[in-house]
């Protein structure tokens, strides 16, 4: 093999404090360099040129580069060395800056450890092969998990542009926790009346198919070919038929059933359609709450459904979709406040979570949009808010910010004053976070206009003196102990990761972080990516997030799907694991260990058997090479004999 | 792979000289551990020079034969590192790793080899400091330990040990 | 005694081979030594024995080639093969790993107190001079051309017979013989020898093992002998694509060979000493594969060749094990 060596100096990054020309003069001492040379800029246009006059010249037929880490800049050169008629993997990188000349000053030392990376590099790709990508077809279908906003946004998106949609959501209804809400920050706008649309097109639009009360049961697949398993969850109505009409549930004898949608604020019917703008509007039955299905004689709703629905015998049902990608916006859950004991430990009927709050200021909840307490239905006088309730409390495993919080707090001191002008409205703050547009003018609004008295400091207890709840706290500001006699104690419970996030995660074989938000590819440059090629991201699943947030994330993963539907075909990687059928012993180890099930067996004449890895599916991770008693399989790529090629040169 | 080339055979550069010193060969996962050594080179986090990096892509991809391969034949250390546990760019791949080399390790001292030469680890591409940390220690380590001999016989030695073996 | 076990062997199998396409057993070649037998035909059977001389682990003729490229056909009859109780574990872990299938073969275990190593009976007698040999109630007893000689049996026995912990087949079809209570039954006992290098420090343990592997000649008698190495010609110390080794003969060659044998049986020996038993240059070779057989079992809690169910360890993770 013609081997070229191309060491660059990154102007000084690399050539400050690393011998770029006695790299390269070393280099050519190396088997088979025939050209060796440094360079100021290597990625540069010029730069480039210089690979490729090179590969011209010099008949080159494999290049090096020692230049900045691969991670950084092997695309570029890839690139370069195929426009000039080289095979992309017949190339490799000898990180001298990451590893070497940023991180040490010792010039002798420094040039010395290039040398040998060079070494290893030229060691390496003397064994590289010519590597071909193959096409496959891609789906065009998306399949979006969750249908909060960021889930309706980027399935509205992707059938307007003419894809098939999938959705899937858990609850009964589409519209996640935002359906929930009042009013939204900064604007006041009604939350309703602005998702609502949205939700509606969701179900007019033909090319949306929408699963709710469903569950992903298992996914299998691959970018551009997922296969989705959809567990349809026992309604006891037929959805196809039920019109929403509502008769049962104003006939249900069963009138204390949990009321979800409100927070547990209300009572709800065991048959029951959550609230009035439901989508889809139909109705189900809380077996823990129906009477029929607990044995006793009832069946009411049954004999009053005018078009004979109710099927108590209906059970859980299996539907597979087939998708090319998967957008997952699985949103958030509220973080319980029953931990922190001091604040009650969730038994006081007055002190409640910020949706909870949402929900008695929403003209659909459960005191029909009049605020009330809980406890005995009057209207609070005095009423306190806490921030930071399992937000940025390392004591409670919650160290980050929710993000949302103080917006939120703001928003609800402001329609509080709306809603009861005589009323008086304290916030506990740590910190007031409002970075976003509009923001911090809206919370100067809710302290200048609305006179909302803002206290910095954490509210050390919270207890019960006659009906009123006593909150006490340190104002830090004025280093002053405070007590204030409250009605209603509003605390700002703060964000946490969606409840299953963590088993969906491995379904979907992505990765979430400690506390079950999933990771991006990257925090800055890939923010809806994940590490699973064909997955996407999108709202609070990822991390705490507004509306605003969530929406953007919707629209951005639903671009990476379009981009990824422009084209017919996709192009696979072909660094995955390849099968010398004449060494494989046919043990299935391979198969056994696979991460992926990417490998199987395949029948040759004689009814003779050997692993056989689906170029398609295999994701490059090499964990059969590793298993491989005879090292039959082979990460072309990262084969034995190139990561041997590379040791060797350190074992000499 | 011929060698035609008339250079491959001992080049006059590729002195004994240029190989002193002691050198660590590193197994880094292409998706925490380089990304986390880049991140250290990012941020300027100085770091001894010993460390030879192999990018691979996955822990899982790590046959502890290769760092057998390593310290027979004299490389003075080995250092495996990839994603942390759960975050396996592979899912699982790590797991499967950490098995096999924790089984190495302790394999390694019964057939004479110092198991301080081998240290596998966990780092993030955002852990640009800890993997300083790492490399800063381990480089410590195999500094106190000295050039590892390997297990090649000095010339004219003649070993007589009484194997004890009934 | 043990005329009655190889009576009842022999009316077992005269009983089974209609239903068997072959029996596989053992059979007497010289005092001290027994050889292979492949069995069709029933005039044969008398020659079938069992007994002390009986060391050698017949498990691997079941998937040694051509076994490994041709798989039988569905219809095929069983295979009728004789254990001792170490060979016993090997068939477990061959049917575990699915090389072959329980239905495959009609499984004639023998309980066993212990083989003769007859390097260890050259230690007193002379071996050419050997006329005949028996066991006695524990006791070798030997006849050459001038005396008798009289040994204890536990000084002839092999090493792994020492700290034996499986006697008895874990898995059979028939039992011939009544079964015996096993030498070992902890870890202290039975990896003694492991121990007692261990023991040692670093630089004595490398110097053994130096000393050890240098005579190696890379003869991979050990490796053909293993039945559970089934890569047989393909093994990567032989190929070149990938090329793990050369042909240099140096000590770090030798033992990066071991290495890979060890590591390539890390949690799948079962510690039938087959490998020992075969080097012709008498290196400790299986002592090599005890102590990764240790490391599975205190760590993971696993021993090769006991259920035909369970995963080899190193197949398989448990995300919780943080600190294993």
């Amino acid at each position: 093999m013609r081997i070229g060596v191309f060491v660059c100096n990154c102007g000084t990054n690399i050539a400050g404090t690393v011998d770029t020309k006695k790299v390269a003069a070393e280099a050519l001492g190396f088997a088979d360099v025939v050209y060796a040379t440094n360079y100021m800029y290597t990625c540069s246009e010029p730069g480039q040129q210089e690979i490729q006059r090179a590969i011209a010249e010099q008949g080159l037929q494999g290049v090096v580069v020692a230049a900045c880490s691969p991670r950084m800049h092997e695309p570029t050169f890839r690139r370069a060395v195929e426009k000039a008629g080289l095979n992309r993997y017949m190339f490799e990188m000898a990180n001298i800056r990451e590893h070497v000349s940023w991180i040490g000053n010792d010039r002798e030392a420094n040039t010395s450890k290039a040398i040998d990376l060079v070494r290893m590099a030229v060691a390496k790709l003397r064994f590289n092969a010519p590597l071909f990508s193959s096409k496959m077809p891609v789906n065009k279908r998306l399949l979006v998990i969750g249908g909060g906003v960021a889930g309706i946004q980027a399935a509205l998106d992707c059938a307007d542009g003419g894809m098939d949609v999938v959705m899937v959501e858990r609850q009964q209804y589409i519209g996640g926790k935002m359906a929930k809400l009042d009013k939204t920050f900064p604007t006041i706008d009604c939350s309703s009346c602005i998702l609502g649309p949205k939700m509606v097109d969701v179900a007019q639009k033909e090319n949306i198919t929408l699963y709710a009360a469903s569950e992903i049961e298992s996914i299998s697949g691959y970018i551009g070919n997922f296969t989705v398993e959809i567990r349809k969850k026992t309604t006891f109505v037929n959805w196809e038929a039920c019109t929403g009409c509502g008769a049962c549930m104003e006939k249900c004898p069963s009138k204390k059933a949990a009321d979800y949608f409100n927070e547990g604020l209300g009572a709800a019917r065991a048959i029951n359609i959550p609230f009035p703008q439901a989508i889809p509007k139909k109705a189900m039955i809380d077996a823990a709450y129906c009477r029929q299905l607990n044995g006793k004689k009832c069946g009411v709703c049954a004999k009053i459904c005018p078009v004979k629905a109710i099927d108590f015998e209906m059970k859980d049902e299996i539907v597979t979709e087939k998708v090319g990608a998967i957008i997952v916006a699985t949103g958030y859950d509220l973080f319980d406040h029953a931990v922190y004991g001091e604040y009650g430990g969730g038994r006081y009927p007055d002190v409640i979570s910020g949706l909870q709050y949402e929900r008695i200021l929403s003209a659909s909840g459960p005191f029909g949009g009049h605020i009330r307490r809980p406890s005995d239905g009057k209207e609070p006088k005095e009423i306190v808010f806490i921030s930071c309730v399992g937000s940025r409390d390392a004591s409670v495993g919650r160290p980050y910010c929710s993000g949302i919080c103080c917006m939120y707090i703001a928003k609800q001191a402001i329609l509080t004053r709306d809603h009861l002008p005589e009323s008086n409205s304290y916030v506990f703050y740590m910190d007031i976070r409002s970075p976003g547009k509009n923001y911090d003018e809206f919370v100067r609004r809710a302290q200048e206009e609305y006179g909302v008295q803002y206290i910095r400091g954490r509210v050390g207890k919270i207890y019960r003196r006659g009906e009123r709840m006593v909150v006490q706290g340190a104002d830090t500001l004025l280093g002053v102990q405070v007590e204030v006699e409250a009605d209603l104690v509003v605390l700002a419970t703060g964000v946490e990761s969606s409840l299953g996030a963590g088993e969906l995660a491995e379904k979907l074989r992505i990765s979430y972080d400690q506390y079950g938000f999933y990771m991006e590819s990257h925090p800055k440059l890939r923010p809806v990516e994940t590490n699973t090629a064909g997955v996407y991201l999108a709202g609070a699943c990822q991390g705490p997030k507004d509306i605003p947030s969530s929406v953007a994330q919707g629209s951005a993963a639903a671009s990476k799907v379009q981009s990824l539907f422009a084209h017919d075909t996709i192009e696979t990687n072909p660094q995955v694991a390849l099968v010398n059928e004449r060494n494989c012993i046919a043990c299935g180890k391979c198969i056994q260990v696979c991460p992926f099930g990417a490998i199987q067996w395949k029948e040759l004449r004689g009814g003779i058997k050997k692993a056989e890895v689906l170029a398609s599916v295999c994701q490059g991770c090499g964990v059969c090479n590793a298993t491989c008693p005879p090292k039959a399989i082979q990460l072309q790529h990262a084969t034995d004999n190139q990561i041997l090629a590379e040791v060797n040169e350190l074992c000499a | 792979m011929t060698d035609s080339n008339p250079r491959s055979s001992a080049p006059a550069e590729d002195t004994a000289a240029n190989r002193q010193g002691i050198k660590i060969v590193g197994f880094l996962c292409n998706w925490c551990s380089y990304g986390g050594a880049d991140t250290a080179g990012v941020c300027r986090f100085k770091q001894p020079t010993d460390l030879r990096v192999v990018r691979i892509p996955c822990t899982g991809r790590m046959d502890p034969l290769f760092i057998a391969k390593s310290l027979i034949y004299g490389v003075d250390g080995v250092l495996v590192s990839g994603c942390h546990p759960r975050d396996c760019h592979y899912a699982v791949g790590n797991f499967y790793a950490r098995r096999r080399m924790e089984a190495f390790k302790a394999f390694l001292p019964f057939m004479g080899i110092d198991t301080r030469r081998f240290k596998y680890t966990w780092v993030s591409a955002s852990e640009g400091q800890q993997w300083q940390k790492v490399v800063t220690e381990f480089s410590e380590q195999i500094h106190m330990l000295g050039p590892n001999p390997g297990v090649e016989l000095r010339s004219g030695e003649i070993l007589k040990v009484s194997s004890g073996l009934k | 005694m043990l005329e009655t076990d190889r009576n009842q062997l022999h009316k077992c199998v005269e009983e089974a081979l209609p239903e068997l396409d072959m029996m596989i057993g053992w059979t007497r070649c010289d005092p001290l030594q027994t050889t292979p037998v492949f069995i069709r035909d029933a005039k044969s059977i008398s020659s079938l024995t069992l007994g002390p001389f009986c060391s050698q682990n017949l498990a691997g003729y079941l998937v040694k080639p051509p076994a490994l490229d041709a798989p039988p056909k569905p219809d095929a009859k069983p295979i009728g093969i004789c254990v001792k109780g170490c060979d016993s574990r090997s068939l477990v872990a061959l049917i575990q790993e699915k090389f072959i299938t329980r239905q495959r073969v009609r499984i004639f275990g023998i309980p066993c107190g212990g083989t003769v190593d007859w390097r260890k009976v050259a230690r007193h007698v002379e071996l050419g001079s050997v006329k005949s040999a028996d066991v006695q109630d524990r006791v070798l007893v030997i006849e050459d051309s001038t005396t008798t000689h009289r040994i204890a049996l536990e000084e002839v026995l092999s090493r792994k017979c020492l700290g034996c912990r499986h006697p008895n087949p874990v898995i059979s079809d028939v039992l011939i013989g009544a079964e015996v209570s096993p030498r070992s039954t902890g870890m202290e006992t039975s990896y003694r020898d492991v121990d007692e290098l261990d023991a040692k420090p670093l630089e004595e343990r490398l110097a053994f093992w130096q000393s050890e592997l240098d005579r190696c000649i890379r003869c991979y008698a050990c490796r053909n002998a293993c039945p559970l190495c089934v890569c047989q010609d393909r093994c990567i110390v032989e190929t070149r694509e990938p090329r793990w080794l050369t042909q240099h003969v140096g000590v770090p060659e030798k033992f990066l060979f071991h290495f890979i044998h060890a590591m390539h049986l890390a949690g799948r020996c079962t510690g039938c000493g087959e490998c020992e038993r075969v080097c012709p240059m008498d290196i400790p070779v299986t002592l090599i594969k005890e102590k990764l057989n240790k490391i599975m079992e205190e760590m993971l809690g696993y021993s090769a060749g006991l259920d035909p169910e369970a995963v080899p360890p190193l197949l398989t993770f448990n995300p919780g094990e943080t600190e294993i």
